[in-house]
């Protein structure tokens, strides 16, 4: 059993506790303990990056509390903390920086030294892909539409993910795993759309129509972001709203993967007998 | 804007366009802010930062930075659920608005242990320079 830090940003700890249960159910049957982040503040990006260039102390100061709990790596299951996190990691190799971010921290009693790996739970599966395949019990039959998390992959040279940052396969082998077939459409790869729903509501809810669109073969959306759950699935009945019929169910990855692994619905926020029958 | 006009890497190829989510719903226009931000009506606030225009750019420009440079430069112009976000981020250290005991009960009715939020005013301490470099 291994324990890692787990950082889940004001989204998913306000909104999406089943995306926290499930992931918490799938890395568990892998060993992994995930101990959350006490007292952290938003990441910083896009909102207070947008309205000052030191959104990154934000960042640093999570990476300092992490530190102090003592790991040298966090998990994170929205793309855009991931982004942040490690975009700052990489602002803390400049020793000016660095400088300028302990002397914040120093009122709060915290130290940064910068040697924290932020890891979207992609890529953190990814690292174990044989270890899930050999744990697969229940393998499932239906087709998703993937959507793939956007900052936990880009800028590649920032993420480290080493996967393709345009046409990003790591979700897809993922999903192959657990017997689900992956729909191919227009589009798999552009964002969402959901975080221009902060500044114009109308536009983004398009963006989303493009998406349901273009998925509608297939059985489910599978989500890999907060930020996407939300336009494509919360925000989903104002988009349909004049075509009803587009209605798409969701899952997010840890969800399809627990019940691969055999884990039961409640375990993964997910309602009994819907997805299994 | 002149600090941060028309990156001279920019060669106007518009591949940024093809791979840009706003523009796939008819608004913004990457191209035109590389050339002149100012020559445009759409706003630099319509981003979503997701990078693909940054990760296909031949010219290697950093177009998120450039992005967020003018969203900083045009702050008076930032639209509402910006500028909410980021006075919930100022006040609670958090994007959106949530009390610990909220928190508390929606954790424990998903049966997860609780979750401490930061101290109220962290945030905007982080974000005031310190004093040696003032």
């Amino acid at each position: 059993m291994s324990t890692l830090a787990f950082y889940p940003g004001c989204l998913v700890l306000q909104r999406m506790p089943e995306y926290e249960l499930a992931t918490r159910a799938v890395l568990s049957t892998l060993g992994i303990e995930l101990e959350t982040v006490q007292e952290a503040v938003c990441c910083g990006s896009p909102v207070a990056e947008s309205f000052t260039a030191d959104w990154i102390y934000l960042s640093a100061y999570n990476l300092a509390l992490i530190e102090r709990m003592g790991h040298d790596t966090v998990v994170t299951i929205c793309g855009g903390c991931t982004n942040s996190l490690a975009r700052t990691a990489r602002a803390l190799q400049d020793p000016a920086v660095l400088s300028e971010a302990n002397r914040r921290l120093a009122q709060f009693g915290l130290t940064v030294a910068g040697r924290v790996t932020p890891k979207h739970l992609v890529r953190l599966l990814t690292e174990r892909l044989d270890d899930l395949r050999a744990r697969i019990v229940r393998p499932l039959s239906l087709q998703v539409a993937v959507t793939t998390p956007c900052q936990a992959l880009r800028p590649d040279d920032v993420m480290g993910f080493g996967d393709d940052p345009l046409e990003p396969q790591s979700i897809r082998r993922l999903v192959r795993l657990t017997g689900a077939e992956v729909l191919d459409y227009p589009g798999e790869n552009e964002c969402c759309g959901a975080t221009l729903y902060l500044a114009d509501s109308t536009l983004s809810l398009k963006a989303g129509r493009r998406k349901l669109e273009a998925v509608q073969e297939a059985d489910a959306l599978l989500l890999g972001c907060g930020n996407c759950q939300l336009l494509l699935r919360r925000f989903q009945r104002f988009i349909i709203r004049d075509r009803p019929s587009l209605r798409k169910r969701a899952l997010f990855l840890p969800q399809l993967l627990g019940l691969a692994l055999g884990l039961p619905e409640e375990s993964l926020g997910l309602r009994k007998g819907v997805w299994l029958r | 804007m002149t600090a941060l006009a028309h990156p001279q890497e920019c060669l106007q190829c518009g591949l940024c366009v093809t791979v840009c989510p706003v523009e796939m719903v008819g608004g913004h226009a990457i191209v035109t802010f590389m050339a002149d931000p100012t020559a445009t009506d759409f706003s630099v606030w319509l981003c979503t930062s997701c990078w693909r225009c940054q990760e296909s750019c031949p010219g290697g420009i950093d177009i998120y930075g450039l992005m967020m440079a003018w969203r900083r430069q045009e702050s008076d112009t930032a639209p509402e659920g910006y500028r909410v976000a980021f006075e919930h981020i100022l006040a609670h250290g958090q994007a959106m608005a949530v009390s610990q005991e909220e928190l508390d009960q929606m954790r424990a009715a998903w049966g997860l242990e609780p979750v401490r939020l930061p101290p109220p005013d962290v945030a905007r301490r982080l974000l005031t320079p310190s004093p040696a470099v003032r």
